[in-house]
């Protein structure tokens, strides 16, 4: 087994291990391990963490904040802190473990047992990174080249726009692509 | 609108792997069976629009945006098993490359978002005229896999609790998700359809 195949699985096995953990204690130990296995990093891998998942925990505890008020002194809600406190810990967690592994798994090496798997996520990555670029151009250029604030009309438009043109460049990219794999013989042996 | 890892009990993400594995398996047979060597570029490529769809942005009243989840579109142009198995391949590179989502929450989210958002979008293209066909596949790739997740979250608080009686993943029922999750879900459906309709209009109404 290679080194990032056996990072992936031991990534895999630590989410799972994460998932079945209901000890607020020891996710948070959890978390401090990972924070703390970065080292001068922490600070960034920290704020990371909080900037992925912070919407999500201020919607659970807003939700509950809302519960409890409704609720009144009497409700249950106002017992649930502890099971927050988890659920927060434990969503920090499986975040800083993908943050803080995944960047060092290379995905090909990684899942190389597959041939066909491999190459569709290469194939996939290579184009979804440089259409992300492109999107982005497009973003900018919209902004430009519209003086006032982008309206839904003109934002639907441009959607639609951006929609049709990468869908075209899909079908257009998936036959050059073809065509480049046969040449190369590609096919001849796939698993 | 897809789940983040944490949010899903172990009790519905392992079942879920082995539906979505059985099921990833089979689109992948289908597909193959065309016999064309173009299907697995075709794939990855479709994948990384499918990634691009998802960023388009939407103004909606009150100063927020929202965006678009064109699944609606995706299996109106390729069909739902391509709708499938590309959105679950950006949920993979979005849980393993990108940091973005989970690989707990993968299988549900590719169930609820892929699957059911593609079948209902393949109904709602059954409408006529056409137009009106297109634009329910885009408001019914929005909106049904909106009331999926909500219905899936909301059945943790349901499915696992400690001593105390407090949930152990996701704490809300039913009676906060579905409205939570899918009113939202009916005005982004909108932004969907209209895209999905003046995408359609863009391509030259060729397909679907």
């Amino acid at each position: 087994m290679n080194r990032d195949r056996a990072l992936l699985l031991g990534y895999l096995v630590a989410v799972v291990a994460a998932s079945l953990v209901h000890d607020a204690w020891l996710l948070a130990t959890g978390l401090v391990l990972v924070l703390a296995s970065a080292g001068g990093r922490a600070g960034p891998l920290a704020w990371r963490v909080l900037r992925a998942t912070g919407p999500y925990l201020a919607a659970v505890a807003a939700g509950w904040l809302g519960l409890a008020m409704l609720a009144g002194p009497g409700g249950s809600e106002g017992a649930a802190g502890p099971a927050l406190a988890r659920l927060a810990l434990r969503v920090l967690l499986l975040a800083a473990l993908a943050f803080r592994v995944l960047p060092a798994v290379s995905l090909a090496r990684a899942l190389s047992f597959s041939r066909t798997l491999r190459y569709v996520l290469v194939l996939a990555m290579s184009q979804l990174l440089a259409f992300r670029r492109l999107f982005g151009d497009f973003r900018l250029a919209l902004t430009a080249r519209t003086p006032r604030r982008v309206g839904p009309r003109t934002a639907v438009r441009h959607g639609a726009a951006t929609a049709a043109w990468f869908l075209r460049r899909a079908e257009h990219d998936a036959g050059t692509l073809t065509q480049a794999l046969e040449a190369r013989g590609f096919f001849l042996d796939r698993d | 609108m897809h789940i983040p890892d944490g949010f899903i009990a172990p009790q519905v993400y392992g079942p879920a792997y082995g539906v979505a594995g059985v099921l990833w398996a089979a689109g992948l047979r289908r597909l193959r069976r065309t016999l064309e060597p173009s299907v697995m570029p075709r794939l990855a490529v479709v994948t990384a629009a499918a990634y691009v769809l998802m960023l388009v942005a939407i103004p909606l009243p009150g100063g927020t945006t929202a965006h678009i989840t064109g699944v609606g579109m995706l299996a109106a142009l390729f069909g739902a098993w391509q709708a499938f198995l590309s959105l679950s391949l950006v949920f993979l590179i979005q849980a393993l490359a990108l940091g973005d989502g989970g690989v707990t929450s993968l299988p549900v989210n590719a169930l609820c978002v892929g699957l059911g958002g593609g079948l209902a979008a393949r109904a709602g293209l059954l409408l006529r005229p056409r137009a009106v066909g297109v634009f329910a596949a885009g408001w019914l790739g929005a909106a049904v896999p909106a009331l999926l997740v909500a219905l899936v979250l909301g059945w943790q608080p349901h499915l696992a609790r400690d001593g105390a009686g407090q949930p152990l993943y996701f704490p809300f029922g039913w009676q906060l998700t579905v409205p939570a999750i899918v009113l939202p879900h009916l005005l982004v459906g909108i932004a969907d359809g209209a895209v999905a309709l003046a995408a359609w209009r863009a391509l030259g109404r060729g397909t679907p």
